[in-house]
């Protein structure tokens, strides 16, 4: 080297201290390399971990439509009042010098003097925004202190749901109050409310990390979760992807800045089959009957499936669910009796009582017990079955009957007698083809299948009482939509649909987005496997129900008072009304249920309507007026007169 | 008798030594405004900038530097017994009625400008045993001039050691030893010197970390607290329940801190760094802000100018202290010899404990980095000791 060659040779010692600092030297170049790049990454990653905070920002959540582009659950604005503590930080200080007013303090004590101080800057603006707005707020020490101490970099939030008037105010004031903003959040808000919760289902928070993210957060901004029906059923649509965005915080976890990594993609729209006037006037004609009915309607398109209405009642409001619940909602909401949680359309089983004649009359017809020929014959009627030593007691007088006023009158002799003929397996096989006892598929979490036996799940348990209970719809459970879907395959002519629900799922731009339409197609689930010819005598015969006076248990629900002049002008409704005995335990009455399975316009069988009501008086009584509401809006649906036009969400 | 060297042939001003320091300086004041962008915010007035008044600093450096160029070494030793003894008073007076910051007495106040005794004394100690040791070397061989000149090494480490200051108080030794060294005292007596100073060190250290309570040296807590983070020993004592543990988990923590962001600063920085005045562990703060524009200004250069800065402040280095030695091996006589080694030693002692401490290879001790460091003292007595080497490299050959 130029520079120790130039030392003087006779020197060693000078030589010596001049290896000595060319080693110390080295030494710290290999340090230096060491650290600044073989380890580099290392110290990389720790600088990471403490400068950046990530934060999730949850995706706009997308729409839920009905069939025409009414919106069902959407999400607004919901303003708060947040507090970000680093703006205080010049102030904090300016308390704290005060405070210690030069006193020498001690570590602990200094820390503790300022939190106190920190706390009584914050609480004093907190207070002036509160004489602001004239709406007492409170931020307990303990409260601020826990939130400051997890992360500062955060924003406190203060006062949620503010009104447009406290908006203004805040807004207004001649100062702006540092450290103190409004910030806006999207809410999910379901313009019909109950009438349409149960279908949707409801949200609930859920902020923790999902398997399909990428990496994790430090925290998320508020975070929602469809817990079920096609909140739930639909989430990963729904939700779409959430965005990360960096927060830079210094030393103390203060926010210094922000920059977005990932910007959230917004949620897809879901378009169901429902269609909402028809829905609303639907779940209207229901709570007709008593706010805390306990009933279900549904209201199914028999030519493809659709589900045009779904109404469980009692209904929770699904909006309740976005902010937290107090204990005595959360009571109401899980009270035994009236259940609002239960969607009673899809996840309530009940006995169908004289509904189920429809099946015996198939089955009956089918086998030959019954023919085209041999219906017009009169049975003659006692007034009671009597089986072995045990006589089943019949709502329908003694008399003649022939197989169309057995029906319309709901006649239990006529059908135990045929049905017995008939026999067990055929009416339970005859059950499980028109789709009872069977399960949907519905994925929104609200399903059951009811209990309908197979033929040999009783082989050799039932007796001969247990099947006369069978024929007149005693034994099993069914929901309302699958009465509905038998309804509907018995109007159409015989095929049985799956029940549609969405359909379609839309990208939140059509045409910005690559994301393509999904389409949800109308599927048969079969045939029902009846000649055409016996259904239309059971139509017939469903008929009689609401146009023979005399007979039709649901002649009084569609006639106006004169008893000739029918209610509906354009519709001529087939009809079969229903009252099932529920017992419990002790075998004692407990209450019963009442249905009402209908179909129309006769004609040209289109829309079927099948209501349900828990402790209601009759089938004819309870249940046919609810219906006979629900036709007299398809009605005005199909036919929109002056000043009658459809019904937008948003008017309710 | 006596020609001014200005008429000499032979090269005048040592021009590499020079260039390396105003590569040292205008760094300095760079990553010294980098490092205090934060507190201080840009525009302004000029003076309430750090950079500006360690700009300040350095030119009343070079001037000391200069002046001290133009009186000859040997005469300047002549007056050095007495600069070292008029130092050793200022460090007792320094004890008496010092400044105290952060938690040290360190500073005597002249109106606005604080004064550090322990860094002028670094200068004066060196000039004064350059004179003693340079006498004729068979004297070195008595065991009483050793020991003056042990004393007179130990003398300033001791009272600044009270200060506390261990840092500057350390320096002395490496120094004094390295002088001795070169004077040619006695390899046998250096031994045993080193010797004796490795086994107190040792027996510190033992007694420090490990002896019981009753049992340790006093040492002012921190002092302590450091040497047990540098050694990685874990601050609970052995019976100590849950919550003393924790408490002293917190507190090794809090001790830690400095250094491990400090390492994090100078690891991050990487290849090429995060550009000038980008650095973010200082900018928010993870090095303290109170360090990073004196004793860890280093961190702020590695993490801003990376792997690439490092090396060239280390060249600077480099090229300062082999300009050092050569002058050592070029100079007239002996007196010139051991104040041009001292300066060396001196400087070393520093760019390598402070630079050493930033990537874990040295405790911390509130130790300068020379020039870049802001502080007027230590920049002021870094360039008088450059000066000094200029000082020997001018008057080489007048004989």
């Amino acid at each position: 080297m130029l520079i120790v060659d130039q030392l003087r040779k006779d020197d060693p010692r000078l030589r010596l201290l001049a290896l000595a600092v060319l080693l110390g030297m080295s030494l710290l170049l290999t340090g230096l390399w060491y650290v600044q790049v073989v380890s580099t990454r290392r110290y990389q990653a720790s600088l990471q971990n403490q400068t950046f905070r990530t934060v999730r920002i949850p995706a706009i959540r997308g729409k839920i439509l009905d069939r025409n582009g009414l919106v069902l659950a959407e999400n607004r604005p919901n303003y708060s009042l947040d507090l970000y503590i680093e703006e205080l930080r010049p102030e904090f200080e300016a308390a704290f010098t005060r405070a210690r007013a030069g006193r020498r303090l001690s570590r602990a004590t200094r820390t503790q003097l300022q939190a106190a101080t920190r706390y009584a800057v914050v609480s004093n603006a907190v207070q002036r925004v509160a004489r602001l707005l004239g709406k007492p707020m409170d931020l307990t020490e303990r409260e601020f202190r826990r939130h400051h101490d997890q992360w500062p970099y955060r924003p406190l939030p203060l006062l949620e749901n503010l009104d447009a008037q406290e908006i203004a105010r805040f807004l207004e004031q001649p100062r702006s109050t540092p450290g103190i903003d409004i910030e806006s959040q999207p809410v999910r808000f379901y313009p019909a409310g109950t009438a349409v919760a149960h279908l949707l289902g409801y949200l609930t928070r859920d902020d923790q990390v999902r398997d399909d993210e990428e990496g994790g957060f430090n925290y998320s901004l508020p975070s929602f979760q469809g817990a079920l029906g096609i909140e739930y059923a639909f989430d990963k649509e729904l939700a779409g992807k959430p965005g990360i965005k960096s927060v830079v915080v210094d030393s103390l976890s203060y926010r210094e800045a922000e920059t977005v990594w990932l910007t959230a993609r917004a949620g897809q729209n879901v378009v169901l089959t429902l269609d909402l006037p028809i829905q609303l006037a639907a779940a209207r004609a229901l709570r007709s009957l008593g706010a805390s009915v306990r009933g279900a309607v549904v209201v199914l398109d028999a030519l493809d499936g659709d589900v045009l209405a779904l109404v469980s009642s009692p209904a929770y409001d699904p909006n309740q669910f976005v902010s937290p619940i107090g204990s005595e909602a959360w009571a109401k909401l899980n009270d035994p009796k009236l259940q609002p949680m239960l969607n009673r359309a899809t996840q309530g089983a009940y006995p169908p009582g004289s509904v189920f004649k429809l099946v015996d009359a198939l089955a009956c017809l089918d086998c030959g017990a019954l023919t085209p020929a041999s219906i017009t014959n009169l049975f003659h009627s006692r007034g009671y079955y009597q089986l072995g030593r045990r006589a089943i007691a019949d709502t329908a007088p003694a008399g003649d009957y022939d197989f169309r006023r057995a029906l319309a009158r709901s006649c239990n002799t006529y059908f135990i007698y045929y049905g017995l003929r008939a026999g067990r397996d055929r009416l339970l096989t005859w059950a499980h083809r028109c789709g009872l006892g069977e399960r949907i598929g519905l994925s929104t979490r609200q399903e059951t299948a009811g209990y309908v036996p197979l033929p040999e799940d009783v082989k050799g348990i039932w007796n001969e009482g247990n099947v006369a209970n069978l024929c007149i719809g005693q034994e099993i459970a069914v929901t309302p939509l699958q009465v509905a879907i038998m309804t509907g395959a018995i109007a159409n002519g015989g095929v049985l649909f799956w029940p549609r629900l969405v359909d379609r799922v839309d990208p939140p731009e059509p045409g910005l987005d690559d994301q393509a339409t999904r389409h949800f197609p109308p599927q048969a689930r079969g045939l029902l496997g009846a000649a055409p010819l016996y259904l239309h005598l059971v139509r017939q015969a469903m008929l009689a129900d609401t146009e023979d006076p005399e007979n039709g248990t649901a002649f009084k629900a569609f006639h106006a008072r004169d008893r000739v002049t029918p209610l509906l002008k354009d519709f001529r409704v087939g009809a079969k009304t229903g009252t099932a005995q529920v017992k419990d335990v002790h075998g004692r009455l407990r209450e019963e249920i009442t249905w009402l399975a209908s179909f129309g316009p006769y004609e040209t069988p289109r829309y079927v309507v099948v209501v349900m009501v828990e402790g209601g008086g009759s089938g004819g009584g309870t249940c046919a007026p609810v219906a006979r509401e629900v036709y007299q809006a398809i009605e005005q649906r199909l036919a929109p007169r002056a000043g009658t036009r459809p019904q937008l969400a948003r008017d309710n | 008798m006596r020609s001014t060297p200005f008429t000499e042939r032979h090269a005048r001003v040592d021009w590499p030594l020079l260039v390396a320091l105003c590569g040292l300086t205008l760094l300095g004041a760079l990553f010294i405004a980098s490092a205090t962008l934060v507190n201080e915010g840009e525009g302004g007035a000029l003076w309430r900038h750090a950079w500006f008044r360690q700009v300040v600093n350095y030119g009343v450096g070079l001037i000391a530097g200069a002046l001290i160029c133009a009186v000859p070494y040997h005469v300047l030793s002549r007056w050095s017994m007495v600069a070292y003894w008029a130092m050793i008073l200022l460090l007792g007076l320094v004890l008496l009625v010092g400044t105290v910051r952060f938690g040290a007495r360190r500073w005597i106040s002249l109106g606005p400008f604080p004064f550090q005794p322990s860094e002028f004394t670094k200068i004066a100690f060196i000039l004064a045993l350059a004179h003693y040791l340079s006498r004729p070397p068979d004297e070195l061989r008595r065991p009483w001039v050793l020991l003056q000149a042990l004393g007179m090494t130990v003398l300033p480490f001791v009272l600044i050691l009270r200060e506390p200051d261990l840092g500057s108080a350390l320096v002395f030794l490496p120094v004094g030893t390295a002088m001795m060294f070169v004077a040619g005292v006695p390899t046998a007596f250096l031994r045993r010197l080193l010797g004796g100073i490795g086994v107190v060190i040792a027996l510190l250290l033992v007694d420090i970390l490990f002896a019981p309570p009753r049992w340790q040296v006093r040492l002012e807590p921190y002092q302590r607290k450091r040497l047990m983070v540098y050694f990685g020993k874990d601050f609970a004592p052995a019976n100590a329940n849950e919550t003393e543990r924790q408490r002293a988990r917190q507190e090794q923590r809090d001790h830690s801190y400095n250094v491990e962001q400090a390492l994090i600063s100078v690891g991050s920085g990487g290849l090429t760094g995060k550009g000038w005045r980008h650095g973010t562990q200082n900018a928010l703060g993870y090095l303290p802000r109170a360090v990073a524009h004196n004793d860890f200004i280093f961190a702020v250069i590695a993490e801003e100018s990376g792997f690439v800065g490092s090396v060239l402040v280390l060249t600077l280095y480099t090229v300062v202290l082999f300009c050092g030695l050569r002058t050592a091996g070029q100079a007239r006589d002996r007196l010139g010899k051991l104040v041009a080694v001292g300066v060396v030693t001196l400087w070393f002692s520093h760019v390598f404990i402070n630079i050493g401490m930033n990537i874990r290879l040295m405790p911390v001790t509130g130790i300068p980095l020379p020039l870049l460091s802001y502080g007027g003292s230590s920049v002021v007595c870094s360039l008088i000791a450059a000066g000094l080497l200029e000082n020997v490299y001018l008057y080489r050959r007048l004989y």
